[in-house]
């Protein structure tokens, strides 16, 4: 009886408008079945669209706990560096943005769909390009591998499908319900972080990309050997929390890596570009006085 | 024309500064030899202990010029371990400003220096206006590609790589 049901309301969803007219307690009927069909293990196979929406969500998380540097020429540097790498990994089309948060915390971000979000705190803290080629596409890598529809599935699973088509439809009411399971999924996650293995996973191919593109495929080495040597601050927590050690990470680089770069010699570890940048005085900001990035170039020379 | 060359020699200046203070401490990994040249066939300048310290001149690729003792020579990236607590002369450390913080968070309203830990995620708001703002800061693929032209970036074929064997 209940298949029968559902049947009759699968066949009149592809009618809606005659539905609605022939039978007015249509939608009461529909949001039934609806609910009974759970998201299940298809997460990771949802189409690309809706992966972007979902990212966004994850982004403005990240995004409300510390907001986008004002430095748009900054900005702009680390997308092309990004958009550059991301060409280079296997999801070139993807709608890829990048930003860097104004926080003094180490720490980088990705989320589905495309979006890298990197600290101040870390950006200031590499040594070249490489580096900041190196973090990128170690991101890039988790996006590309789906790592966070992954961890995120198991939050997820239970949540109704037809509140995942409302949330993906955009018109609120379900939709917020599975929109609200999701921005928690998304704290937990990012407060967890995703499986050591899918790290070591993400190093090995963030460092092919960046060689791919032209840059030392050893940034990200050097990035894990400051923090491998970084002190036991706040400002390290979460990210030494979500990650393996440092140390177990080179020493896996090392393994995969062995001498297998040395005959790609068409890589660099700085562009004069990246260097201004870093030089360059950071704009004036208004109602952020005490800004991190001028005390540091002044320590820098003294 | 002149304005080129101010820039090049800021550039110049700041490359200079920036080596002066890449001198970090480190540690020997595994005992082997120092090397003359950054390639794996170079002549040997010398014996390296494990956890030798040393401090780190230059930083080339997969390479390093070290000074162990008297012997100066290259070692493999890989091969070191930087100092622990020695974070980079020179950089940012979070903690460098520690004192400025207040409250469990970290947080002062004053300062205007944020940390991101948990509990600031678990307490943060979804912020769209910033995502719309990161939105009209992303660049084109074409953009990108024309930039790293520009700074004559090279692509290179590069397989991905497999998790390889422990030297254990």
């Amino acid at each position: 009886m209940i298949a029968h049901r559902i049947l009759l309301a699968a066949a009149l969803l592809a009618l809606p408008g005659v539905a609605q007219a022939q039978f007015p307690n249509i939608g009461g009927l529909v949001k039934g079945v609806q609910n009974v069909k759970k998201l299940g293990d298809s997460l990771r196979k949802i189409p690309e669209p809706e992966e972007i929406k979902l990212g966004g969500d994850l982004a403005s998380i990240i995004l409300g706990a510390a907001p986008l540097v004002q430095d748009a020429e900054k900005q702009r540097y680390v997308n092309r560096v990004g958009r550059w790498l991301a060409l280079h990994s296997d999801r070139p089309d993807l709608p890829w943005q990048f930003g860097v948060v104004e926080t003094d915390d180490v720490n980088a971000f990705s989320m589905p769909g495309g979006y890298v979000l990197i600290s101040r705190g870390m950006f200031d803290q590499m040594r070249n390009e490489a580096e900041l080629a190196g973090v990128l596409a170690h991101e890039i890598a988790h996006v590309a591998k789906k790592d966070h529809l992954g961890a995120l599935q198991g939050s997820l699973r239970n949540a109704a499908l037809g509140d995942f088509t409302e949330y993906v439809g955009g018109s609120g009411g379900i939709g917020g319900a599975f929109k609200s399971a999701l921005i928690n999924a998304g704290k937990d996650m990012f407060a967890r972080g995703l499986n050591h293995d899918d790290e070591y996973d993400a190093d090995r191919m963030g460092v092919v990309i960046a060689a791919r593109s032209g840059y030392s495929p050893y940034g990200l080495v050097g990035v894990l050997q400051t923090l491998s040597a970084a002190p036991e601050e706040k400002g390290y927590a979460l990210m030494n929390k979500t990650h393996p050690l440092p140390v177990d990470r080179i020493e896996r680089l090392d393994r995969a890596m062995g001498t297998k770069f040395d005959t790609v010699t068409a890589v660099v570890e700085d562009l004069p570009s990246f260097v201004a940048l870093r030089a360059a005085p950071a704009p004036a900001v208004k109602s952020t006085p005490a800004r991190a990035p001028a005390r540091a170039r002044s320590r820098r020379r003294n | 024309m002149r304005r080129c060359a101010a820039i090049l020699l800021a550039a110049v200046l700041l490359c200079r500064v920036t080596s002066a203070e890449a001198a970090e401490k480190g540690q020997i990994l595994r005992a082997g030899d120092l090397l003359a040249q950054p390639f794996i066939d170079a002549a040997k300048s010398g014996p390296v202990t494990a956890n030798q310290p040393v401090t780190i001149l230059e930083r080339r690729g997969a390479w390093a010029s070290v000074e162990a003792g008297s012997t100066k020579g290259w070692v493999r990236l890989l091969n070191l371990r930087l100092e622990a607590g020695a974070a980079r002369p020179g950089a940012t450390r979070p903690g460098g400003i520690a004192s400025l913080r207040t409250g469990s968070s970290g947080r002062t309203a004053t300062t205007g220096i944020k940390g991101m830990d948990e509990e600031d995620i678990r307490n943060a708001t979804p912020d769209y206006q910033e995502l719309e703002l990161l939105g009209t800061l992303a660049v084109t693929a074409d953009d990108a590609r024309a930039t790293a032209q520009k700074a004559a970036l090279k692509e290179n074929t590069v397989a991905y790589l497999d998790k390889g064997r422990s030297r254990k």
